[in-house]
């Protein structure tokens, strides 16, 4: 069947392109999620004036187009070449993937650092009074009662993100990264095979939809008060309290 | 008793949701001038019954007739749509939860049957608005929206937005059941001048004063029937069965 | 540097402009398509026949896991062989029939649009409080007036912020259709990048416009949704 032929010859290029797409997006999700806690926290914390450069980073990554940022630090940056060749950065900028990393890193962070933001200000007060009136240090409350609850409370909004990061990591083949897309783009350009799109399109949506279950399994794992099978069973009267 | 003294009638009404049937063979007749009070504790499928006669819910079987003219029902649903719009002008409706359109002003409410269901030029239909929003007494919070208006003037809105269409018969589905208890007053006595000035009611209430002083028939209905109807006199003075006994003692 | 963003023969100032235009247009194109699709999809997910049921959900399941990107080179390919095949089969002398990148960049972005306002609206329209409808259809009211005069205005107020912020994504977006080789703000900006050698500053310049066009957009749009809240109570 010709509509199998080009997924039976050309699979492990786009094996290959599948992981590196995944690389992308599990990378970029990862610094990125480690940065949003703390810039959640000075958001929240922070005075005004200090916050204004914050504010301006999350508005120009929300109101210019990922493209555009790629292009600004991938080719943008050969424009400062000897500087950066001078500090020894060049190797980093050279590489298109690692241009489009920082680009993805930079862009999902501002995202991420909002919605941890709302995560953060829909924790109860009364169960951070309730963590300092035992003695708690603020670093101990934040890390065993904020934190879990923000992260619990914006974890739908995150698996969201991390799913339009998945699809943005697409853009980096436009700079020649060869993710799924990259592979696809090159397997048409030398068959004019249609078809590879539509498997492209396949894999793209049985990766979003894997996600999307692994996601809402581990919600599922982390609020056992919420979603618990005993919980279920209580709920169902098929135990009693 | 001519047909045309008939506004609206009922015949034999029967509604099922699903296995569960709700009315078990209602039967009604509203001449001109009657104020009927339909009583009945919860279950007891009043609003049901109410929503049938203008076919916001079409009964499984039997007859609703609008002034002698039989709405047609198929297969538990309306058989001609445009008959009942047009039934449907020729009736009003005040819902418990008053349900004005929240993107208009009081008047826009009251205003907009007449102009784009009756086709009234606009100035004509505003000055009639204002007279009816003055009736009932908020002339003063014409141009305000519902959500700045309290639940008594609400409902009053309502009502003048039922008023407006100049309709044969106004249905009131528990008019003050949503109601603050000192804003249930407002409403009463509104509906006490519509009584007084002959208009044609159906109201499904809980308030007593209201069924026993101001109506001229009072039906009390019992898990989908009919159990006991009469002038309120006779109903309150002497009741004949034994539910009906308990629910005037289980309501003081 | 200023010079180089003057208009004329020496600065890019007009390119650039032109390539805004551009942009725009594809933007403005696109949106009343987008939303045709969002409403028809939201009225196919809402309906009660199966496989209407299943199609909106389906379409609209589908473009939104896809990158915009890869539906953009579906349609681009994908319409363009099949208006090929359609020219070689009216006329087999003839040539190949060219698919303009602006038009496969409407249905492109049109489809993304369509599957993600079709949700908005779907929620929308399940928001609207049935009472609403119950009283215009107790004054007789048909069906299409209901339509327009309350169900429309409540589903505005209802979706418009969501549609706002798919707007916004749009203005973004148009940037992919360049890849296409369609002579946007970003393509323009490429060219003149390809002649000064000047990258930082032209891709910084092409940011601050797209940049100022979404901020110019957020202002509309909180008029909008005030405008269009007018008279709710708020919780």
């Amino acid at each position: 069947m010709e509509f199998l032929d080009i997924l039976i010859v050309y699979w492990p290029k786009l094996l290959d392109g599948a992981l590196m797409t995944m690389k992308l997006t599990l990378l970029g999700a990862l610094i990125a999620g480690l940065l949003a806690p703390s810039l959640a926290l000075f958001r929240l914390r922070a005075g005004a004036i200090a916050q204004f450069p914050f504010r301006l980073y999350v508005s120009f990554a929300r109101g210019t187009p990922l493209l555009a940022q790629m292009f600004l630090i991938y080719y943008g940056s050969g424009q400062f070449r000897p500087y950066l060749q001078d500090i020894g950065a060049w190797q980093f900028f050279r590489d298109p993937f690692n241009c489009a990393l920082l680009a993805f890193v930079l862009n999902s962070t501002a995202y991420q650092t909002e919605i941890l933001r709302g995560g953060l200000m829909g924790v109860a007060h009364g169960e951070i009074e309730a963590a300092k009136a035992i003695g708690m240090t603020h670093l101990t409350a934040l890390r065993r009662v904020t934190l879990p609850h923000a992260y619990r409370i914006a974890w739908p909004a995150l698996g969201n993100e991390i799913i339009l990061l998945m699809k943005a990591s697409a853009l980096a083949s436009v700079v020649t990264v060869f993710d799924l897309m990259g592979q696809t783009r090159l397997i048409f350009s030398k068959t004019f095979d249609f078809s590879v799109y539509i498997w492209a399109a396949v894999i793209y949506l049985c990766l979003t939809a894997s996600f999307v279950r692994i996601w809402d399994y581990l919600e599922r794992r982390l609020s056992p008060h919420i979603h618990g099978k005993r919980r279920a069973a209580l709920a169902r009267g098929r135990v009693s309290a | 008793m001519t047909s045309t003294d008939c506004v609206l009638k009922a015949e034999d009404i029967h509604k099922s949701f699903g296995s569960v049937e709700v009315l078990k063979g209602i039967s009604i007749e509203a001449r001109k001038h009657d104020v009927i009070s339909i009583l009945g504790s919860s279950g007891s499928g009043k609003s049901t019954f109410l929503r049938c006669m203008n076919m916001l819910e079409p009964p499984t079987s039997g007859r609703i007739s609008v002034h002698g003219e039989e709405i047609l029902i198929k297969n538990g649903r309306p058989a001609n749509p445009r008959q009942v719009e047009r039934a449907r002008r020729r009736l009003g409706m005040v819902f418990q939860q008053f349900n004005l359109w929240t993107h208009r002003t009081a008047l826009e409410n009251v205003m907009e049957g007449p102009v784009h269901v009756l086709r009234q030029p606009r100035a004509e239909a505003r000055a009639r608005a204002e007279a009816i929003m003055e009736r009932v007494g908020l002339a003063e919070r014409m141009h305000m929206y519902p959500s700045s208006l309290s639940g008594g003037q609400q409902q009053r809105v309502a009502i003048a937005r039922a008023l407006a269409m100049e309709p044969d018969a106004i249905l009131f589905d528990e008019p003050t059941s949503a109601l603050d208890p000192e804003l249930v007053g407002e409403v009463l006595k509104v509906m006490q001048s519509l009584a007084a000035e002959g208009r044609t009611m159906i109201v499904v209430t809980h308030e007593m004063s209201f069924a026993r002083n101001v109506s001229t028939e009072v039906v009390f209905m019992h898990q989908g029937k009919i159990a006991e109807q009469g002038p309120p006199k006779d109903m309150f003075g002497s009741p004949k069965t034994d539910v009906f006994q308990r629910f005037i003692s289980d309501v003081r | 540097m200023l010079e180089l963003f003057s208009y004329g023969d020496t600065g890019w100032g007009d390119e650039l402009a032109a390539g805004l235009s551009v942009t725009l247009q594809l933007a403005l194109a696109t949106l009343p398509v987008g939303l045709a699709l969002g409403f028809l999809a939201a009225a196919c997910t809402l309906s009660r026949r199966r496989p209407l049921k299943l199609l909106g959900a389906g379409y609209t399941t589908i473009i939104r896991g896809l990158p915009e990107l890869l539906t953009l080179f579906v349609v681009y390919n994908g319409l363009g062989l099949a208006l090929n095949a359609l020219a070689q089969w009216w006329n087999p002398d003839g040539g190949p029939l060219e698919l303009s990148p602006f038009i496969a960049g409407v249905v492109a972005l049109g489809l993304v649009f369509g599957g993600f306002s079709g949700e908005v609206l779907r929620g929308a329209f399940q928001a609207l409080h049935p009472g609403q409808i119950e009283a215009g259809q107790s004054i007789g009211m048909k069906p299409h007036q209901i339509f327009i005069r309350i169900k429309l205005p409540q589903v505005w107020r209802f979706a418009l912020p969501g549609l706002g912020n798919l707007w916004i994504n749009l203005l973004k977006d148009t940037a992919l259709v360049s890849v296409i080789a369609l002579d946007d703000l970003m393509r323009m900006t490429k060219i003149a990048v390809g002649v000064t050698k000047q990258p930082f500053v032209f891709y910084l310049a092409a940011c601050c416009i797209y940049w100022i066009c979404c901020v110019a957009s957020e202002f509309a749009l909180a008029g909008m949704e005030k405008r269009a809240n007018r008279g709710i109570r708020r919780a």
